[in-house]
């Protein structure tokens, strides 16, 4: 177990490695920071090589890599080309609002996607399971950005009961949050309704009726803590992919999580930014994927032989 | 910045979630609280390490230059209260206004002129991109705490102008000494009526007013600027009540805006002048007849009229009524279809030519331009396309590498408003912005005008290299957009200024 | 009644092919309903509303061109955008899955860490930055969204293939002195067909959702080819003044990814062996 305990995290670094590679390397394909930055309207050659040679851009390639890399380890990221802002305050700044999005909206999706989920089961096949799986894909198939408009139109414009924007104050969390619990519950039934299914049959479920205990307590309290385990690795996938995927929803409001952060590093250029954050979000998702796969291997000691 | 506290927004998250709770009221405003959305961030608060429109339009709040620019343009006084240039052109006496002091109590006087001019040109000046606009500044000599003289290298006729803004505002010496230009640039002090009280990057800054100011304290009770990209999200907090000003106010949003009883539009004529340039070396765009024709097939009036919904007027080149160069006389090409049919046969340009219309993918109200421009090219004849690329690529590579189609987007703000500094870099050889145009007469009038220090003879120049340019049709002139805000009512006495540069100092609210 | 067939009748199935049927089959037909292709522009009457002229039964868009015609139109780019990058995933995820499952060794090692950097990517950021260096039109973005999803059918076939190598038939195909690609071709490939169907349907339908949303950060397809992502961009500001112009495109993604959602939901059930011992 320890052995492959050490080859899952040496895998993982070596993943974060690449992908740092890969996305230093793709930035600066995209462009020249040094304009970016000109944008006045005297700008000349000699203003733009003062500016490269003030952000260290007329470095080799390798060199620049390997200072952002020093500076991921070390903690000092180094400064934000829009202004000289520490990289680390920004994201010490962001980093905590896309994990409250991420968390919030997870919350609010499970408490709706678990008992729907289970009464789909309960009722599989019948209407109220057709019913259930049917609506909930409705949510899965606006695109993002257009729930998110269509939210802020009824909520915050119409009905005036949400801020349209922010994060000032807790209400502004309800709207982003919400628009994607709403893609999450599509997904999040089915992961329930399915981890039911698997346990429903079981023999303990069987015992637990039989004792006449009360079908609710049946359901919640034997069957689904029995499914939890995989519905927890999936959900912790899909962490990571919400994590990776908030970038639209905290443009349209105006989130100043991670996702806008690196959103507007990659539109301004803004090298620092953009690696750092890329990276730390890489980070996340690989821990993510490497717990969900050590408590796999924890449960299920074939997994550590197979892989 | 206090952390965000995240157990109750979780609480009132998850109560609204499940309709317990009452609908989240929208905060109240303290009692003259400004509150304005902001595009972006500037990061940095030093004068000379930015070019940052950003900056521009909120340091103007914060700190002073020697001249300044009212919301009409004009260059007015600032901490100078008079000047005199010598005879020459090469040095410049300004007559220092007195009993200024900085934010921190430092006085203002020559010494500060000094420290400032000294700052920009000297190393630390170096590593920024605003030393180079100062170059003809060659020294700056102190005649009494209350006089001093810019000597120049050579004359510079927008170095006045140039001294209302960016590079030239005064810093206070003593403070940026001893906290150092990273203190500095986070915590900015100037002369200006608001003070910087709280900053929360990509969030928000917070102001207060400057009671000691010398243009008297500002009414408000605090400015807050909040950072919001997208103009749509903008609109939205400005119908929701919870910005009073919203700048960049997209076009499709005038109705909605117009029709809220609550908000107001205020619009002004701009700086910006939007055209399609041409380029020159390419298909049908590198004939000149041709071009002629594709400027008469494109009906701008109707354009400026339906889509733009009167917010613009028509230009015949790149610059507005306020700009010097500008010559009423000089008049737009008239639409006419059948004459641009017959000019591309004559010109022998194939019905079907393509014609390829290049413009960055987040102008939502040039998209639409770009593709009713596409609907006349293609009612006389030509094969147009529309290409979205992204701003970055747009502006760093295709344009300035030459890589456009045969028409391309380009809005230029000049902000001296001398139409010098548009044409120069826009239409001189070897300029940044210039890739395609190589034309040695209109160097040699470029050239020319900028040793003319007689504005009234500079003026006839410029205005006979915009006549040059019109008549070999290097572009196809659209319009200078207004710029407009949406405004809630609750605002008295703003003065929309057209570079989003507010002046703050009489706005009160309710 | 064979277990599959009875499925038929079920709620999904029948309102996922309804959908489909409704929203696919006009955008095939697009160029002989409309053979304008909605291209006329008309700025005086630019935003009229719907119901007011048969001309403009949904309304027109902020130049003046029909709504209706260019929501029909504009269903051919995104079906073609979704279909077209799911294909090529397929091809090259399913060519590389077995591969490197039946081989393993570097194969396999080589595949599992490409497939991981992938997974760790912020997909929407890679996918803004790599649009902004090689421009974006539609092949391109087809291009793109093949590359970023041909991972997940490599994992598929992978683990498909993983779990048949050792089975009894083909070992003893092998046994029989049968080629490989004989084996992957006859005995594998079947075998692995069902889930990679269902993520066929699911990722047409999400990169039909993907389209629309690059479209709307700015990036995508030439405006003057109606697609569902660009009205929908073009809609944005006008949704609370002229909502026709940015709803109508709007219900055909919804619809259509519904109808494709539903289908693929119900074949999963269908395909999926587990749901099949108690169904």
């Amino acid at each position: 177990m320890l052995g492959y305990l050490i080859r899952r995290i040496a895998l993982a670094a070596f993943v974060v490695l690449v992908v740092t590679l890969l996305v230093a390397w793709a930035v600066r394909l995209s462009g020249d920071p040094a304009v970016m930055l000109a944008q006045g309207s005297t700008v000349t050659e000699k203003d733009l090589a003062n500016i490269r040679e003030a952000l260290g851009l007329n470095r080799p390639f390798y060199v620049q890599y390997l200072s952002f890399l020093g500076g991921i380890v070390t903690g000092h990221m180094g400064r934000s080309f829009m202004g000289g802002t520490s990289v680390a305050l920004l994201i010490g700044h962001a980093l905590p609002l896309t994990l409250e999005l991420a968390f919030v909206s997870l919350a609010m999706s499970l408490v709706f996607s678990i008992p729907l989920g289970v009464h789909a089961a309960v009722h599989r096949g019948r209407g109220a399971d057709q019913l259930i799986r049917v609506v909930s894909l409705i949510g899965l198939s606006f695109p993002n950005f257009w729930l998110a408009l269509m939210l802020v139109l009824v909520f915050a414009i119409e009905l005036g009961w949400l801020p349209p924007s922010g994060a000032a104050g807790g209400s502004g969390l309800v709207l982003p949050a919400a628009t994607l619990a709403i893609i999450l519950t599509a997904t999040n039934v089915r992961l329930v309704r399915s981890a039911m299914l698997d346990t429903l049959g079981a023999q303990y479920v069987m015992v637990a009726r039989s004792k006449g205990l009360r079908e609710n307590v049946v359901l919640y309290k034997h069957a689904l803590r029995n499914g939890a385990i995989p519905l927890i690795t999936f959900i912790g996938l899909q962490f990571g992919g919400l994590i990776g995927g908030v970038v639209v929803v905290e443009r349209v409001f105006n989130w100043p999580g991670m996702g806008n952060l690196a959103f507007d590093a990659v539109s301004t250029r803004d090298y620092p930014v953009l690696q750092a954050s890329v990276t730390i979000l890489a980070v996340m998702i690989v821990a993510v994927n490497l717990i969900v796969d050590l408590t796999y291997a924890a449960l299920d000691p074939r997994i550590s032989v197979a892989a | 910045m206090p952390k965000p506290r995240t157990v109750p927004r979780l609480a009132a998250a998850a109560a609204l979630a499940l309709g317990i709770g009452a609908g989240a009221a929208n905060p109240a405003h303290a009692g003259g609280t400004l509150t304005l959305a902001q595009v972006r961030d500037p990061g940095s608060w030093d004068p000379i390490a930015t070019f940052l429109i950003a900056w521009g339009e909120l340091a103007t709040n914060v700190f002073d230059g020697l001249t300044q620019r009212g919301p009409d343009l004009k260059l007015k006084p600032g901490l100078a209260e008079s000047w005199d240039v010598a005879e020459d052109g090469k040095r410049i006496r300004f007559h220092l206004r007195h009993n200024v002091t900085f934010q921190n109590g430092e006085p203002f006087d020559a010494e500060a002129v000094k420290f400032t001019f000294t700052r920009l040109l000297g190393p630390e000046g170096a590593k920024g991109p605003q030393q180079s606009n100062y170059t003809a500044i060659s020294s700056v000599e102190v005649i009494d705490p209350y006089t001093v003289d810019l000597i120049l290298k050579e004359p510079d006729p927008v170095l006045l102008t140039k001294l209302a803004g960016y590079g030239g505002v005064i810093v206070p010496p003593k403070y940026v000494q001893q906290v150092g230009s990273e203190e500095f640039a986070k915590h900015p002090i100037g002369t200006g009526p608001f003070k910087v009280t709280d900053y929360q990057p990509k969030v928000s800054v917070t102001m207060q007013p400057f009671a000691g100011g010398w243009a008297g304290s500002p009414k408000l009770d605090q400015v807050v600027y909040r950072f919001i990209v997208e103009p749509d999200t903008q609109v939205a907090e400005l119908q929701a009540g919870r910005i009073d000003i919203a700048a960049d106010v997209p076009i499709s949003a005038l109705a909605v805006i117009k029709k809220d009883p609550k908000l107001r539009i205020d619009s002004v004529t701009g700086p910006t002048v939007t055209e399609l340039r041409f380029n020159i070396t390419k298909g049908a765009a590198a004939n000149e007849d041709a071009r002629r024709a594709i400027v008469m097939a494109v009906d701008r009036d109707a354009i400026i009229k339906s889509i733009l919904q009167g917010e613009a007027k028509p230009v015949a080149s790149y610059q507005g009524e306020l700009s010097l160069g500008y010559d009423a006389n000089l008049k737009p090409l008239p639409f006419d279809l059948a004459g641009a049919r017959a000019l591309l046969k004559k010109a022998g340009v194939a019905p079907g030519a393509p014609v390829e219309i290049d413009f960055p993918g987040n102008n939502a109200t040039f998209r639409e331009v770009a593709q009713a421009v596409a609907g006349y090219l293609t009612a006389a004849g030509l094969q147009p396309s529309v290409k979205p690329f992204e701003q970055n690529v747009y502006t760093n590579d295709i344009i300035p590498n030459g890589k456009t189609g045969e028409l391309y987007q380009f809005g230029w703000g000049g902000w001296t408003f001398d139409y010098d500094n548009t044409a120069y870099l826009l239409y001189h050889s070897g300029e940044h912005w210039n890739p395609y145009v190589k034309d040695k007469q209109l160097d040699a009038m470029l050239e020319h005008q900028r040793t003319d220090i007689n504005p009234p003879e500079r003026k006839a120049e410029l205005q006979a290299i915009a006549k040059y340019i019109a008549d070999h049709v290097l572009d196809m002139p659209l319009y200078n957009q207004n710029t407009i805000y949406g405004v809630n009512r609750r605002v008295q006495n703003f003065v929309p200024p057209p570079d989003n540069r507010f002046r703050l100092t009489d706005v009160t609210v309710q | 009644m064979r277990p599959w067939l009875r499925r038929l009748r079920g709620t999904e199935f029948v309102a996922g092919l309804v959908l489909t049927a409704l929203m696919v089959i006009p955008v095939l037909l697009s160029d002989l309903i409309f053979p304008g292709r909605g291209e006329a522009m008309d700025l005086a009457a630019r935003l009229s509303p719907p119901l007011q002229t048969l001309a403009h039964p949904l309304g027109t868009d902020p130049i003046g061109r029909d709504v209706l015609a260019r929501v029909i139109i504009g269903g051919q780019v995104s079906l073609t955008v979704g279909v077209l990058s799911v294909l090529g995933a397929v091809i090259v995820g399913t060519f590389a899955g077995l591969l490197a499952g039946y081989y393993r060794g570097v194969w396999d090692m080589v595949l599992m860490r490409i497939a991981d950097v992938q997974l760790a990517l912020p997909f929407i950021l890679i996918a803004l930055t790599f649009a902004a260096i090689l421009g974006a039109d539609m092949w391109k973005l087809i291009l793109f969204m093949a590359i970023a999803q041909w991972v997940q059918y490599a994992r598929v076939m992978r683990g498909t293939v993983l779990s048949l190598r050792e089975r009894e038939y083909v070992q003893s195909a092998r046994a029989y002195g049968l080629r490989d690609y004989g084996i992957l071709l006859r005995h594998v490939l079947p075998n692995a067909i069902g889930p990679v169907i269902v993520l066929v349907t699911l990722n047409v339908a999400n990169n039909i959702l993907l389209e629309s949303s690059l479209t709307f950060l700015g990036l995508g397809i030439d405006p003057l080819t109606p697609s569902w992502g660009g009205m929908l961009a073009d809609g944005r500001g006008y949704l609370q003044s002229a909502w026709w112009v940015g709803v109508f495109p709007g219900l055909a993604i919804t619809l259509t990814v519904l109808g494709l959602n539903l289908l693929g939901d119900w074949l999963r059930d269908v395909l999926d062996p587990t749901s099949q011992v108690r169904g």
